[in-house]
């Protein structure tokens, strides 16, 4: 697997029911300044490690705060 | 055939208000109430043990029930909070409670699945041994190794203890199987080594990846449908992974019992707490489902039907 999007991201998002609206948030900003909470994030992590088959340590995390920075995690790890 | 007909209870009386500490944890209501799904937590007496919780919780099964005590045979306690590691509780429940000398008694040491594995040991030992009368407990007084200052664990759990009553008997809830696991390379993501502490996003992950999985096995085992179970009466872990499960099993929420804002993750009494309530009110034929999960990483399903 290779090229994972922003939408794809945004689409495991919203399957997992974390956000209403997974349109409204910015790519660029830190999740947890969007209304995601702590337990969500973990959801978010979570529901990503599924979705992609990867696996993602606790001590990456903090570099995974936005959604663009996700992206290119999971670009790297697939 | 051996069934549940009776469960005592008891929930101490003082309860510490999370609503005071959203300052001190940098955190707010709605993620209180919400999110973790507890308001205030029980705590016992500092002196008390779990064997005295057992104790009044037993008390409460007489005040339901017309029990003999002479006709007990066998009392199990499940708690890894014990008065001492040595004896086990039951035995200090045993001289309490004055039952008969050929009582068997043992504990049972195991966490938030504790309630259903136990379900499943007590069941077999009675039949195993043609015993018609037997005690199950759980205590589990997590006040005596929470660190008050940890964000992770000091929100959640609260102190309790039940007995559930099992018989002999045509009429009660009767256990048509039962599913159990364990994934042992992850027990240092819930340990007490001094304190409790507890790795909250690796133990979510254990339970969102392995509950529905585990309840999806058992209902095929038993040639059962998720539409043919009334109630769930999953570990009341927190509101958001009760939700969680929920989501990821396709449950109809209506049928999902949810209850723990007055007393908090009372460990292997969440699921008999919750049962108690309902016990009366559950029909003939109906069907429940029980999840248990947490500590070790352990978990265990069970379906229940009323006859």
């Amino acid at each position: 697997m290779s090229n994972v999007t922003a939408e794809q991201i945004l689409a495991t998002i919203e399957s997992a029911k974390l956000v209403k609206d997974v349109n409204v948030l910015d790519q660029d900003k830190p999740l947890r300044d969007q209304g995601i909470d702590s337990l969500d994030f973990s959801a978010v992590l979570f529901n990503i490690e599924e979705a992609f088959g990867i696996e993602i340590p606790d001590s990456d995390i903090d570099s995974l705060q936005t959604i663009n920075q996700i992206v290119l995690y999971v670009n790297a790890k697939v | 055939m051996i069934a549940i007909t009776k469960i005592g209870t008891y929930l101490p009386e003082k309860k510490i208000s999370n609503l005071d500490l959203l300052d001190k944890f940098d955190t707010d209501e709605g993620f209180v109430r919400d999110k973790i799904g507890v308001v205030s937590r029980t705590r016992k007496q500092p002196a008390e043990k779990a064997s005295d919780l057992c104790v009044k919780a037993f008390e409460d099964l007489m005040s339901k029930s017309e029990l003999n005590i002479d006709d007990i045979e066998c009392c199990l306690v499940v708690t890894q909070n014990p008065d001492f590691n040595i004896p086990h509780t039951s035995a200090i429940v045993h001289g309490a409670l004055n039952l008969p000398e050929n009582c068997a008694c043992f504990d049972i040491s195991l966490g938030c699945s504790g309630y259903v594995y136990s379900l499943s040991i007590v069941t077999a030992f009675m039949q195993a041994n043609g015993m018609s009368q037997g005690l199950l407990f759980t205590a589990d007084p997590y006040s005596e190794i929470i660190d008050e200052n940890d964000k992770n664990t000091a929100l959640i759990f609260g102190d309790g203890a039940t007995v559930t009553l099992l018989e002999s008997a045509k009429e009660g809830l009767v256990a048509l199987g039962f599913e159990f696991g364990s994934k042992g390379a992850g027990y240092k993501n819930l340990i007490n080594d001094g304190k409790l502490s507890m790795n909250g996003r690796a133990v979510f992950n254990f339970t969102a990846a392995t509950i529905p999985v585990s309840v999806n096995q058992l209902l095929e085992k038993l040639n059962l449908t998720k539409e043919q179970i009334d109630r769930w009466y999953l570990h009341q872990g927190s509101k958001y992974i009760v939700d969680t499960i929920t989501m990821r099993l396709g449950l109809d929420k209506d049928k999902v019992v949810f209850d723990m804002y007055e007393y908090g993750n009372t460990v292997s009494s969440s699921i008999p707490l919750l049962l108690s309530k309902d016990l009366e009110n559950i029909n003939a034929g109906e069907k429940i489902a029980l999840s248990g999960f947490g500590v070790g990483l352990s978990w265990a399903s069970a379906i229940l039907e009323m006859n």
